[in-house]
């Protein structure tokens, strides 16, 4: 499987190339274009990994229900996968480890990549990520996208993220929410609210974008919602 | 101090390295991350009569973030606006430059933020009433919706409504049609801004207006 990306950050695009035999699971609707011959599937799960539960799990992670999977049976094929929000995408290659990911910004992985969803605490009902988390592991390439750019930090000690930047951090690493600064008071003010702390060692990847300022900066000029 | 903008035209942003005892000043939401060992402080800009003119007329938040760093080693800070597109450091030696309601981004100590009347041609031309001056020596981050477009003007050009976003003092503004009466209204132009004068201008190649008026037909 040959990951390549084009046009980052703005408007990013993923080409796979898969060889005879491979398949590349994807979130429904990411595909926009592939090769006339692959093969088509649409499930609830993983084949043999999980079911219904899998699913209605992800769909509490803000995924979709569903997953498509395009392989390439007996000749090599490519798909083109893009995202709904302009911004940047990444690849990861997980080698027997779990790497969290903020729902939403999963895009594709290998099959015989095991998707779950995880629960990250309360925190998250405050911490403006939302309150499930795709847990990915196993082996294989991993497919990630982002409002932004993406740009990893490497936590040794403490680090601080923002809430609404978080893209995925390495499992190695957990998160508590706090304030920005010494003082609550502060922080508040500041209009930073609440942060992300990171502790231990791995990777985190932040985008550099967050969609809800964003819709803060314009949302109020747009026409209200009829009932 | 060393400062890098990364992310291209499309979705830049700031990347600083602050040493023992330096300091930046940023817009309210603007850290993405940050070391968790800097020092953060919320103030208010330019105190407090400054802050709430800032706040009222142009539209800035009240409190600004004052990131400084008390250790001894090298600290990181990322910070971001909250619209896609480019960001632009300015170098200021002594000088003034004018930045439109929203356009600031952060500064260095040394460079004072605070508030001017732009007069009621700007306002028609959707650039604000009032405008963001920054003054003094240090550097200053500021950014737009879109790519930033920078000409050295001596003499006038045309810039359309709400596409202006920074200028310097030696720069002034006239409000104009765009062509003739019917050119105007109908060639989707309208009112453009003449801006004259010696000095640098700033042109954003999007508009937020422009992007909530292309919205707003297309929502259920």
């Amino acid at each position: 499987m040959q990951i390549e990306f084009m046009h980052q950050p703005g408007n990013t695009a993923a080409r796979i190339a898969l060889r005879p035999g491979e398949t590349l699971t994807a979130e429904a609707g990411a595909m926009i274009a592939m090769s006339g011959h692959l093969g088509v599937s649409t499930s609830t799960h993983k084949k043999g990994k999980g079911g219904l539960l899998k699913a209605a799990k992800r769909l509490f992670a803000g995924e979709s229900f569903f997953l498509n999977h395009f392989s390439a049976e007996r000749e090599a094929g490519e798909v083109w996968l893009g995202s709904a929000l302009a911004g940047d995408m990444m690849q990861y290659e997980l080698d027997r480890q779990t790497l969290i990911v903020e729902s939403g910004a999963f895009v594709a992985c290998a099959h015989q990549v095991d998707i779950d969803v995880g629960w990250q605490g309360f925190k998250n009902l405050l911490s403006g990520e939302s309150l499930f988390w795709l847990k990915l592991s196993g082996q294989g390439p991993v497919i990630l996208n982002a409002f932004g750019s993406i740009y990893p930090i490497e936590v040794d000690g403490e680090y601080i993220v923002d809430t609404g930047h978080i893209v995925a951090f390495n499992e190695t690493l957990d998160f508590s929410l706090t304030k920005a600064g010494k003082s609550w008071v502060s922080s508040m003010l500041g209009g930073e609210g609440l942060v992300c702390k990171f502790r231990g060692r791995g990777t985190v990847w932040c985008q550099s974008h967050n969609p809800k300022s964003f819709g803060k900066s314009f949302g109020s000029s747009l026409k209200p919602r009829r009932a | 101090m060393k400062s890098v903008i990364k992310g291209g035209d499309a979705f830049a942003f700031v990347e600083i390295e602050l040493e023992k005892d330096e300091a930046v000043i940023a817009e309210s939401d603007a850290m993405s991350s940050m070391a968790a060992d800097l020092d953060v402080q919320a103030r208010l800009n330019g105190g407090f009569f400054a802050a709430i003119l800032r706040r009222f007329l142009v539209g800035e938040t009240l409190f600004v973030n004052y990131f400084s760093n008390n250790t001894v080693g090298t600290k990181r800070l990322t910070l971001v606006q909250a619209t896609p597109g480019s960001v632009r450091c300015l170098e200021l030696k002594r000088e003034t430059f004018y930045l439109q309601p929203g356009a600031f981004l952060a500064c260095t100590e040394g460079v004072t933020v605070g508030v001017k009347f732009a007069g009621f041609v700007s306002w028609i031309a959707r650039e604000g009433l009032f405008k963001t001056v920054v003054s003094g020596t240090g550097k200053v981050w500021y950014g737009a919706y879109g790519a930033l477009l920078e000409r050295d003007l001596d003499g006038e050009t045309i810039v359309d409504t709400s596409h202006l976003v920074a200028y310097s003092p030696g720069i002034s503004l006239k409000l104009q049609l765009a062509g003739g009466i019917f050119s105007s209204f109908f060639g989707g132009e309208g009112l453009v801004t003449r801006v004259t004068g010696k000095g640098k201008i700033v042109i954003q190649t999007r508009s937020l207006s422009g992007l909530v008026s292309w919205l707003n037909p297309k929502l259920p």
